[in-house]
């Protein structure tokens, strides 16, 4: 029983095997003609015209013609399409050309794929729909071919190879400019990171070090602890910081140095496209009782109204001033902001116009400035702030920028001794409980604007509950009232039992 | 005030060392990092190469990978983006070289 059982079992098994792979022939031929299709219809426009050459070229006289065609108009055909036909189509020729594809074993069976479904498929391809179709697609119909032009029969096979050869050389392309791509990437990550990392040492060298410029002002310099922390402190690969503190009239002083992303590649390019700069940012942080009341900043023209109109205490308390009639004033590129005429009057000093802003010295000295902005009103944990922004000179340059970096110190003594006249003074007084009341205000309204809305919240929450409740009791009382139906109903059945 | 010995003209010297606060790295709150693009980009391109089996849109998936590493400021923030991005990146050129050649050729 068991030696007849056991081959029966088996010869079912490859029945249902065999039946089993004529189905997936029929949809992986019923797949390859949808997918070649669709392939088409998007690209048809490429290879319309020279897939029609080849309908006509079926004489014996263009077979030489044939076989060279394809090359071409495989050429023309974008990425994508080559891509999926290389692993649909069979892929004789892995062994003489070197492919990517590192599996030709999985090869050879596909070969016979669209062959064997052929007749069954082929009833459904009207040849007129599909006149632009290119040959290699044509091959499932070798019958009709032998039939119309007998030397035609080595179509598929001349047809295939410059085909393979031209898809591996394309997906070559592709791994090509992409890894070259990532070689230089990374290449250029570490010079990129070098070029930054000198850039923020020549300005750390030439102001940071001894008997420069924030030695003589600071005693801390540098962002650690004890007597040779690190000067510099890297954040990313394109921002470096530098702190010093222990100076009268202020707390510390940051500078954040934002270089352009030269270890990145893609940015540098972009930047090649829009350009951008190496900025440096100081903030320093005043004493509370060593700034008055100031709103004061200076920029260049176009930049000033920006910042009149988005930063917030500017836009609050201060307003362009014009240029005062007989005085000497800043070059003509730069405007101030400034809450009271008095203050703008005083700031602008006669040194610092000699030194930075006046026509001549500004054309010169400069080039670098992009703004500075003094508050005792910012936003943010420390209120009382001088910020100053400056683009970078290049690494061999630094010197160019001495005399900005001059204006650091000399207004940190200017504004941390300057007291403004009693009737500024109440104006500006004035102004400010304005704006704290104001902000008060708004305060309030967003603390009670929470409040209803909590409460809202709450309600709901209640009332779902409730809902919840009620439907819960409802529930339950429709529960006791079909029980004690049910009750009721019972002894009946019992007595009618009884009975 | 004045506790520093070397200067003798200790009132036109503006440093103040008993004033010297050291530098405190003010923690910055991971919304207010500048937003990766890169790497939303790598993960984008990468699960199209994945999807559609695409080799192109895995390289430059890698490519993007690349920038966001190379851009990285929080670790622990961004680590895990671009692993992210890294693993479909990889995933699809490994199913693009080594996988079956494609889903209908199987045999």
């Amino acid at each position: 029983m068991k030696n007849t059982g056991f081959p029966l079992k088996i010869m079912k098994q490859k029945v249902e095997d065999n039946h089993f792979k004529m189905n997936r022939g029929k949809s992986i031929s019923f797949f390859h003609l949808f997918f070649f299709l669709s392939l088409l219809i998007t690209h048809l426009s490429f290879s319309h015209v020279l897939a029609d050459s080849h309908f006509e070229g079926f004489d014996a006289e263009d077979d030489d013609a044939v076989e060279e065609q394809p090359l071409d108009h495989r050429f023309i055909r974008s990425p994508p399409l080559t891509q999926s036909d290389s692993q649909a189509t069979p892929d004789p020729e892995t062994q003489t050309n070197p492919d990517p594809n590192p599996f030709p074993t999985s090869d050879p069976p596909p070969k016979l794929d669209p062959q064997k479904p052929s007749t069954a498929t082929f009833e459904y391809w009207d040849e007129d729909e599909f006149e632009g179709l290119p040959v290699e697609q044509q091959s499932p119909e070798p019958p009709k071919i032998t039939e119309n032009a007998t030397p035609d029969n080595p179509d598929p096979k001349t047809t295939a190879k410059p085909q393979n050869a031209m898809v591996s050389k394309k997906s070559y392309t592709v791994e090509i400019i992409c890894g070259s791509f990532l070689i230089v990437f990374i290449i250029n990550y570490f010079t990129g990171k070098r070029e930054n990392e000198n850039l923020a040492l020549a300005w750390a060298a030439k102001f940071a070090t001894k008997g420069s410029i924030f030695e003589k002002n600071f005693s801390l310099l540098g962002v650690g602890e004890g007597e040779d922390s690190p000067l510099l402190l890297k954040e990313g690969q394109n921002v470096f910081k530098f702190y010093a503190s222990g100076r009268r009239y202020c707390l510390g002083l940051l500078a954040t140095m934002e270089l352009k992303s030269r270890h990145d590649l893609i940015s540098r390019l972009f930047n090649l496209v829009v350009p951008c700069k190496d900025e440096i940012t100081f903030e320093v942080y005043m004493n509370e009782e060593a700034m008055d009341q100031v709103v004061f900043a200076v920029a260049k023209k176009k930049a000033a109204k920006g910042m009149q109109k988005e930063v917030r205490d500017l836009q609050r308390f201060a307003g362009l001033v014009a240029n005062p009639s007989g005085r000497k004033w800043v070059a003509e590129e730069l405007s101030v902001i400034s809450e009271s005429k008095e203050v703008a009057g005083d700031l602008i000093t006669e040194a610092v116009l000699e030194q930075v802003f006046s026509d001549k010295a500004f054309e010169k000295y400069g080039k670098g400035f992009i703004s500075m902005h003094f508050s005792d009103q910012h936003p943010g944990t420390h209120k009382k702030m001088l910020l100053f922004k400056f683009a970078l000179p290049d690494a061999n340059h630094m010197d160019d920028m001495t005399r900005l970096v001059a204006l650091v110190p000399y207004y940190i003594d200017l504004i941390g001794r300057y007291k403004l006249s009693s009737q500024a003074r109440s104006k500006t007084e004035a102004a400010r409980v304005k704006a704290a009341q104001e902000t008060y205000k708004e305060l309030q309204n967003a603390r009670q604007e929470a409040m209803q809305k909590k409460k809202a919240e709450r309600k709901k929450m209640l009332e779902e509950a409730e809902a919840k409740l009620s439907a819960e009791a409802i529930h339950k009382k429709e529960a006791k009232d079909h029980a004690r139906q049910m009750k009721k109903a019972m002894p009946r059945v019992k007595m009618t039992r009884a009975r | 005030m004045s506790s520093h010995n070397n200067h003798s003209t200790s009132a036109n010297d503006p440093r103040q060392p008993s004033a010297a606060k050291p530098f405190v790295a003010t923690p910055v709150s991971p919304q207010d990092l500048p937003v990766d693009y890169s790497g939303f980009i790598a993960v984008v391109f990468g699960i199209a190469g994945v999807m559609f089996r695409y080799k192109l849109s895995s390289w430059l998936a890698i490519i993007f990978c690349a920038q966001s590493l190379a851009n990285i400021r929080n670790v622990e923030n961004d680590l895990k983006q671009i692993s992210m991005a890294m693993m479909f990146a990889i995933m699809g050129l490994v199913t693009n070289y080594l996988g079956p050649a494609r889903p209908g050729t199987q045999s």
